[in-house]
């Protein structure tokens, strides 16, 4: 059962880096102007498979090993941790195909994206180490952090939709853009509620 | 039955509707009247029918009425899932059947005498899985009825049949809860160790 758990964690870990290189990646092909998408769907990809190990594992733990207390609450939340890695992989894919479809965004202005994308980095980045580390004290801070990027989200969309000085192609990729980092942050959420579960054994 | 063992001797509290069970003035036959037991190992009458087995309580209370008796031990053995199977065989040895239709046979018995509570001690350690099923079926069944309190060394059985248990070691009672608490998220750390089997 150690043995499987160590395997699951290290898993886990995986696919917490890759998820987190693929969003940190997509979002620099933004700022930079670059075409990622088909690494960004290898990514994805990767990551697919990884959450299929990690599901027949998990399955095999609970088979073989019956478990219960903080080994079940912890096979429970890896399964919901990889499934959120995933959608890391699909986000940052998804952000991958609007550069792809927008074409030239170099006179747009990036800012505010730029500013929000280093604050939900530092929020992926917490969510697996409050995982690795089991810090439910870490875990505790995501949520309030995400309320800064609802909040952007929200001013920056009504703002577009109200007029602004931008191009049609500039405001559709803010407010896409926006909208993945805004789900992204919502996932790493879930991540840091799993840490507290497996802590506490209460559900957020 | 340990006031007939030499040297044996008791320690603690068991209260039932308010009633010590081990007060000096309590009456061993009553308490076992309200208290139904099953044991480890099945363990039919062995000289006795199928059928007298289970009219044997009844008949120590003084029920002579054989059409009585007869619709008894039917209901009783309706009771414990084991009518269908054994009702043409009312009449072989108790000690005939196989394992896990004797210790169905032992709980229809217990039944009989209509007890408050039913006592299983590790009913199902001596059977097979397809009749470990069957029992743990049938202590689902009768819980609506009775109270049913199984000791078992089996976290799983716990973790299936019962809705409330108790972690008892070296004789404390050291956590007692909604099943689901103890085993998802239990509030004492020897709990969590020894029912995820990290213990020593």
């Amino acid at each position: 059962m150690d043995l499987g758990l160590d395997r699951l964690s290290s898993a886990i870990a995986d696919m917490g880096s890759l998820a987190q290189q693929s969003v940190i990646r997509a979002i620099e092909a933004y700022t930079k102007g670059e075409r990622i998408s088909s690494q960004a769907l290898d990514n994805a990809k990767q990551l697919s498979i990884l959450g299929e190990e990690i599901d027949e594992l998990a399955v095999e733990l609970l088979a073989r090993f019956q478990p219960v207390a903080t080994d079940l609450r912890y096979i429970k939340s890896c399964l919901e941790i990889s499934y959120g890695f995933q959608r890391f992989g699909r986000y940052a894919y998804d952000i991958a195909q609007v550069l792809e479809m927008a074409g030239d965004l170099s006179s747009c202005d990036k800012t505010i994206i730029e500013r929000l994308s280093h604050h939900v980095d530092t929020m992926i980045l917490d969510s697996i180490q409050s995982f690795k580390t089991r810090d439910e004290k870490l875990a505790r801070t995501l949520r309030d952090r995400d309320e800064e990027v609802d909040r952007t989200y929200l001013t920056v969309t009504r703002q577009l939709f109200h007029g602004g000085s931008t191009t049609v192609g500039c405001a559709l990729a803010s407010t896409l853009v926006l909208r993945y980092l805004e789900r992204i942050a919502d996932h790493a959420c879930h991540i840091a509620d799993s840490v507290i579960y497996i802590a506490t054994g209460k559900k957020i | 039955m340990h006031e007939v063992s030499h040297g044996a001797w008791t320690k603690g509290h068991v209260s039932l509707d308010g009633e010590d069970m081990y007060a000096p003035d309590k009456d061993p036959v009553k308490v076992r009247r309200k208290i139904g037991l099953v044991f480890q190992k099945p363990n039919p009458f062995p000289t006795m029918s199928v059928y007298d087995n289970v009219a044997a309580g009844l008949r120590l209370s003084g029920v002579r009425n054989e059409k009585l008796l007869g619709t008894k031990v039917q209901e009783n053995l309706i009771q414990a899932f084991l009518w269908e199977e054994d009702r043409d065989r009312l009449g072989e040895s108790g000690a005939s059947l196989s394992g896990g239709q004797q210790q169905r046979l032992c709980i229809a018995r217990a039944l009989a005498v209509e007890p408050q509570v039913v006592l299983m001690d590790e009913p199902c350690s001596a059977l097979d899985p397809v009749a470990t099923a069957k029992i743990e079926e049938l202590i689902s069944h009768l819980k609506e009825k009775y109270t049913v309190i199984v000791v078992t060394h089996n976290m799983q059985q716990a973790a299936r049949i019962s809705d409330v248990t108790g972690f008892l070691y070296y004789g404390r009672l050291i956590e007692y809860g909604p099943t689901r608490d103890i085993f998802e998220n239990p509030s004492n750390e020897l709990t969590e160790r020894y029912i995820s089997g990290k213990f020593g």
